[in-house]
């Protein structure tokens, strides 16, 4: 009896310091104050008032698991992992003596066969190292951003600078091509005058039709030659000669008429050239402009990408991907496909600058046609 | 390229590597004209095209020309043998008819004198099938009586024309060659073929046949000319069989009096019940890689088992056809056809005749070895089956949790992801599976060095998660000098050898490959010798395998497998062909066996199997397809391998071709969950389907369905050691625990799991609802999810969500749980147990409780397991040592027992070790649920528990 007394009373003095680390085993600091020692325990969602001795007594009775902090008792239970020395975190409550470390304190595993060491120390070292580590790559990656966004402002001014003058070549082009209109014109009506002044009867509508700027008659009077030369002494000396020249006289090639001919031909063919230097000059402008449309970034950080193309093997595949503007793939027999045309940035909403999308590329065969994703 | 073709050039044709064979080409080409969606029948054999079923299936009901000498008659204590002849050739044949042990006759038939040995089917019995003794009961000159010796039963064999039958009391049970189809190809020279010559030789084609043959083919005005070649040299496609030893099936039939439904005869793509064939493909058993199999037909398919049972309210019997060669099953009956109004007319006008089922069985070659197996119980007829065959293996426990297999986890990153995919969504996995890209170059035993550089560490990173893997080993062989295992097959001349003599050699995934001959038991012991750990590199002690392709498949082959004329030592590859697959588990699993010096359970999956394969491992239902019928078809296939001793059965979630719905994968996940082998697989060519792709709403589905899984893995380990010890089938048809209600006979969209889990999976798209037939007049069933007790013997209709799976429990029946479910079965090793115990209409229960190691032989060597049967008797429930010798401890406890059906107590108590304790309970009165709470007594130990 005495003995007896006497264990019942070790129990009572031990118990207390036992009990204290079981109730709070699994429960966050923030937590812990619902777990404090009381007569009764009231599961968290409010469902259940319980006994005390039935938290963390390996056995479920809170619908939500709330009883159970400490054990793998409740299917939808969560046991806090302390991870002194690095990050606290919750676990499923099934992994808790799974013979499993999960927390890296090894707390999850207090009554298993598995021997857990305490890694937290050593993870939360690592992971500050890490973290520097990270910073340093991140200021590296700042500064090579500044480089990047300076070396881009070049790009960019360069372009600018080419776009200006593109567009002031343009401009001369568009006076040019004014005067060279108003020249043509005024060929072409001298001609006419001129055909009038030989034959004044134009009825042969259809030979006009027929090789229009062209003399279209024959037995012209000479009289007339001299009003041609008269007209035309001021525009210079070579074209005057020619018209001097009479090695053909007859009435279809009279050489007045021919010497107006060919001056409103060379005027339409300089007018052509011009034309055309126009045209391709206004295409180069919209093209730069829709390039320069382009959206490079809050800073432009991605304009120095425009000058550059990079290049990637797989297997017997080359790729090249020439940022905003396509993407093809060569294969080892030399035979190209153009996998895609730039279409724009296709990022997640918090970083669109992710991804790009060039699409509209040759099409598959009976598929769709090819596009490219490009993640960064 | 459409889906389609790509599956074609993957699978069937497989590759264009074949290019470099023009002969394959052109192979490749006419698959790909004929590409269609389903199977392309044109490559595999109609019975017309497989000239033995023809010429056998010509020979129509009759008189039979056979007849037994009665006064060649031997006797001895078990074995009675007679010859008979062959009044048309007068070829001899020798009769033995053995009584076995537990109700079994065995009807074996040879040729007396044949001109070289014929083939006998080794290997697949257990033994010699203990005998017992016969004796003659009368004899006269029409034949004579034996004594079967259980319940008045009787064989009577009658002389002339020959005929066996087997009677209880006044009832004949079962007759052989009632209707005159024993039909015995005899063993003969090849003689010249000139025209004529040739002719007679037709005519002596079908042993005792010709008479009725003649008569048929006059009134038919069939020429019986130039129809019957395929004696002596066969052609199907390209392909030519030359066939040495000429003719030599063998047929017979039998008549089942009061039968209208047999099963069994697996592996078809068919219905629970089996058809007739009347006008009709007889169905066919020959091992073959099927690609994009049909559903609903009597195709043959990757698998042969030759049993059928026949069923009705008073006996259920068996039928066990000991052949593994190319074998066609006709099916015939009186009643078939007959609408319901029909068949209520004969009654009326009592002119019914009785049902009766006419079953023929046809093979290639070998002998007639019939086992038959009187029952009369369902369970009778898986005891005796098991009795000559074996039981199912018992797999470790891990076996029968969930498998994650796709065709394939790239490399080591992407297991390891896939790893931890299972944790981030809290998904419970045992076993990760690498199909055949994880090797160098498709040499079985290797590892790809860029994909798969460092095994060990990827099996020891699965190893520390207490998960498994599973690396494929296929039976091909690459014919490459460079690799080992070529090279010993080769020099040890292990290879099977073609017609001429030399190294068979045919094409399979890594190209060019022989073909090891498993039959001999040298080189089945060299192969297990590959699985040690020092032969096989990379492999580990949580690395098993998985035999695929052992059909064997042959791309280019005849029908995707081996010629038949190959040579295997002393046979034709005709003779065992659908053998082979079994030989390869059988060589697999010892290898497994060996490589932990005996102690560890093997866990070997094979896609071709035979009668014997349930000793080896698991099966499953080779490459369906991600179809709606494809996942119903996975019930009546599962059943019917339960049902001839295969209970390891499984069908690929999600379906193999082509990608599920989200729908159909989350109905195939919960399905899966309750059929015996668990796993999920799918094509190279669909798109990843881990079972968080689809959403938190359905990765919550998939996970409910698996953790359910693995709450009853107690439950299933038990009924799987019951398989071990007993055959019986895990996985029953309704009929087999309901014999008398012919409601259950046809029933194959519901099952049982062991007696006391009816499961009735939601295989219809779009349902919203299911009516399941629960059976059992006078018994209940409770929802295993609401508790709500519903009534036997009705149709209950049952509204279902996405979530549901509706499952009940028989009342009458006790079922562990453990309901802490973690990351795998491993890792529950210790948790603590719930009972279930759903009391029946009388207030009683009972179940078992079984516990081992979950991985070791100790059960078996050193009796190391706990085995207790639990009862609810008289408000007492009690745990009882069902097998006090057994020795085997554990800290599993019961931390709650659920009483279903129960009534409010005043008081429980629990009585152990001669004390008393009080336990709490709760009782919730609208559903009658008492739950006590933490009852605490480890699973091992004695007590009762008294509701007051």
């Amino acid at each position: 009896m005495e003995l007896h007394f006497q264990l019942v009373l070790a129990f009572l003095l031990l118990s207390p310091c036992f009990i204290q680390t079981r109730r709070i085993r699994g429960v966050s600091m923030s937590y812990r104050r619902l777990y404090r020692e009381r007569k009764s325990f009231l599961c968290m969602d409010g469902s259940r008032l319980i006994p005390f001795v039935q938290v963390n007594d390996d056995y479920c009775d809170c619908t939500d698991g709330s009883d159970e902090p400490g054990t793998a008792a409740c299917p939808n239970g969560r046991f806090y992992c302390m991870n002194l020395g690095f990050r606290p975190h919750y676990i499923p409550s099934s992994r808790v003596n799974d013979g499993i470390c999960d927390c890296c304190d090894g707390s999850d595993e207090f009554s298993s066969r598995m021997q857990c060491p305490d890694k937290c120390r050593m993870l939360g070292q690592k992971e500050r190292r890490e973290l520097e580590e990270t910073m340093k790559a991140v200021n590296k990656g700042l500064l090579l951003k500044k480089q990047l966004i300076e070396e881009g402002a070049l790009v960019w001014q360069e372009k600018q600078e080419q776009l200006k003058q593109l567009q002031k070549m343009a401009e001369d082009l568009k006076i040019k091509l004014e005067d060279h209109r108003r020249r043509k014109l005024k060929a072409e009506a001298e001609k006419e005058h001129l055909q009038k002044a030989v034959m004044p009867d134009p009825n042969s509508v259809e030979g006009q039709g027929e090789r229009p700027g062209q003399a279209p008659h024959g037995g012209r009077p000479r009289v007339d030659q001299g009003s041609v030369f008269h007209s035309r002494e001021k525009e210079g000396k070579a074209e005057i000669q020619e018209q001097h020249d009479p090695a053909n006289t007859s009435p279809h090639e009279n050489p007045v008429i021919r010497e107006a001919q060919s001056a409103v031909d060379s005027a339409v063919a300089e007018l052509q050239k011009v034309e055309e230097a126009h045209d391709s000059v206004q295409m180069e402008i919209s093209e730069l402009q829709e390039k320069l449309e382009n959206d490079y970034g809050p800073e432009r950080e991605f304009v120095f990408l425009l000058s550059r193309c990079v290049q990637m093997t797989v297997s017997e595949y080359m790729y090249t991907l020439c940022p905003f503007s396509q993407v093809t793939q060569k294969n080892s027999a030399g035979l190209e496909v153009m996998l895609g045309k730039w279409s724009g940035w296709l990022g997640p909403p918090d970083s669109p600058y992710r991804q790009m999308k060039y699409d509209e590329g040759e099409a598959c065969w009976q598929g769709p046609k090819r596009s490219t994703l490009s993640q960064g | 390229m459409n889906a389609r073709l790509q599956d074609l050039l993957a699978k069937t044709t497989s590759h264009f590597h074949l290019n470099e064979m023009g002969l394959l080409f052109g192979l490749c080409v006419s698959l790909l004209l004929g590409a269609a969606w389903a199977v392309d029948r044109g490559n595999f054999k109609t019975c017309n095209q497989s000239a033995f079923c023809k010429r056998q299936r010509a020979l129509k009901p009759g008189q039979s020309p056979y007849r037994a000498l009665l006064d060649t008659l031997e006797l001895s204590d078990s074995r009675l043998t007679l010859q008979l002849i062959n009044d048309n050739n007068k070829v001899h044949l020798l009769l033995e008819l053995y009584r076995l042990q537990g109700n079994i006759t065995r009807v074996k038939i040879n040729e007396l004198k044949p001109l070289k040995p014929r083939f006998e089917v080794p290997d697949v019995l257990m033994g010699d099938p203990p005998t017992e003794a016969l004796s003659v009961l009368s004899k006269d000159d029409n034949g004579l009586v034996l004594s079967l010796g259980v319940e008045n039963q009787r064989l009577i064999v009658s002389a002339r024309p020959f005929r066996l039958d087997i009677m209880e009391g006044p009832e004949v049970l079962l007759s052989l060659n009632s209707r005159g189809l024993l039909a015995f190809e005899h063993l003969r020279l090849r003689k010249d073929t000139q025209a004529d010559q040739e002719g007679a030789e037709v005519k002596e084609n079908i042993d005792g046949a010709e008479q009725q043959q003649d008569e048929e083919e006059k009134a038919e005005g069939v020429g019986n000319d130039k129809e019957e070649d395929g004696l002596w040299e066969e052609t199907f496609k390209t392909h030519t069989d030359s066939k040495p030893n000429g003719p030599t099936s063998v047929s017979l039939d039998f008549s089942l009096p009061g039968v209208e439904h047999v099963y069994g005869i697996p592996e078809h793509a068919d219905s629970l019940k089996l058809k007739t064939t009347d006008g009709g493909e007889p169905y066919r058993l020959y091992n073959l890689d099927v690609f994009q199999y049909e559903l609903y037909n009597p195709m043959a398919l990757y698998g042969a088992v030759p049993v059928m049972l026949a069923h009705n309210t008073q006996r259920t019997m068996g039928i066990f056809w000991l052949n593994a060669a190319e074998t066609w099953v006709d099916i015939s009956s009186n009643t078939a056809g007959k609408t319901v109004f029909g068949k209520m007319l004969d009654f009326v006008q009592g002119s019914s005749e009785t049902p009766q089922t006419d079953v023929r069985w046809i093979s290639e070659s070998g002998i007639i070895d019939v086992f038959i197996m009187l029952g009369p119980k369902p369970s009778d007829v898986f005891t005796q089956y098991a009795s000559l065959t074996g039981t199912q293996s018992f797999p470790p426990l891990s076996g029968l949790a969930y498998h994650q297999c796709r065709w394939n986890y790239n490399d080591q990153d992407d297991v390891k992801a896939v790893d931890q995919g299972f944790d981030q969504h809290d998904i419970p996995c045992d076993f990760i599976w690498l199909d055949i890209e994880h090797t160098d170059g498709k040499r079985y035993f290797t590892w790809d060095p860029h994909k798969f550089p460092q095994p060990k560490e990827m099996l020891q990173g699965i190893k520390d998660k207490r998960r498994k893997m599973v690396a494929i080993v296929d039976p091909h062989i690459k014919v490459d000098s460079a690799y080992k295992i070529h090279n010993e097959i080769r020099d040890r001349n292990f290879y099977v050898k073609n017609k001429d003599g030399g190294d068979y050699e045919g094409w399979c995934w890594p190209g060019n490959s022989g073909y090891p001959d498993f039959s001999n038991p040298e080189m089945r012991a060299w192969w297990a010798s590959m699985f040690a750990y020092d032969q096989y590199e990379g492999s580990m002690e949580n690395l098993y395998t998985w035999n695929d392709m052992n059909e064997p498949s042959v791309f280019n082959g005849p029908e995707v497998t081996m010629y038949k004329d190959a040579v295997h030592g002393n046979w034709e590859h005709r003779d065992l062909h659908n053998l082979y697959g079994l030989y390869v588990q059988m060589a697999t699993a010892e290898g497994q066996i060996q490589r932990s010096g005996g102690t560890e359970r093997p866990f070997v999956l094979t896609r071709a199997f035979f009668a014997g394969s349930q000793r080896y491992g698991a099966v499953w239902t080779g490459d369906n397809a991600a179809e709606w019928d494809h996942l119903k078809i996975s019930i009546p296939m599962c059943l019917s391998l339960g049902l001839v001793g295969i209970s390891l059965c499984g069908a690929d979630v999600g379906g193999f071709f082509k990608s599920p719905s989200t729908e159909l994968l989350v109905r195939w996940y919960q399905t899966g969950a309750y059929q015996p082998f668990f796993r999920a697989h799918a094509h190279l060519d669909t798109p990843r389907r881990e079972p968080w792709l689809f959403g938190p709403e359905n990765t919550a589905i998939i996970r409910e369905a698996v953790r359910q899984r693995y709450a009853l893995l107690p439950y299933w380990y038990q009924q799987f050691y019951q398989a071990h010890k007993t055959g019986q089938p895990v996985m029953r048809p309704l009929w087999v625990e309901y014999p008398k209600d012919t409601t259950t006979f046809t029933i194959d969209d519901e099952f049982l799991i062991g007696r006391d889990l009816l499961i009735h999976p939601v295989t219809e798209e779009g349902a919203r609802g299911v009516t399941a037939y629960l059976p059992g007049l006078g018994e209940v069933w409770y929802d295993v999810h609401t508790f709500q007790k519903h009534n036997g013997a009705q149709n209950l209709y049952i509204p279902v969500t996405m979530s549901s799976i509706p499952v009940f429990q028989r009342g009458g029946s006790i079922i562990p749980r453990k309901v802490r479910v973690r990351r795998s079965s491993e890792c529950m090793e210790n948790d603590p147990y719930t009972l279930f115990v759903a009391l029946s209409p009388q207030r009683v229960a009972e179940g078992e409780l079984y516990v081992d190691d979950g991985h070791t032989f100790n059960f078996q060597t050193k009796k190391e397991f706990i085995h207790r049967s639990l009862t609810f008797v008289n408000n007492m429930l009690t745990s009882r040592n069902l097998c006090p010798e057994s020795n085997f401890s554990t800290e599993s406890w019961i931390e709650k027992v659920l009483i279903l059906g129960a009534s409010k107590p005043s008081r429980v108590t629990l009585q152990m070790d001669g004390k008393e304790t009080s336990l709490e309970f709760e009782f919730d009165a609208s559903m009658s649920v008492l739950t006590l709470r933490k009852p605490g007594m480890n699973v091992g130990a004695d007590w009762t528990v008294v509701l007051q």
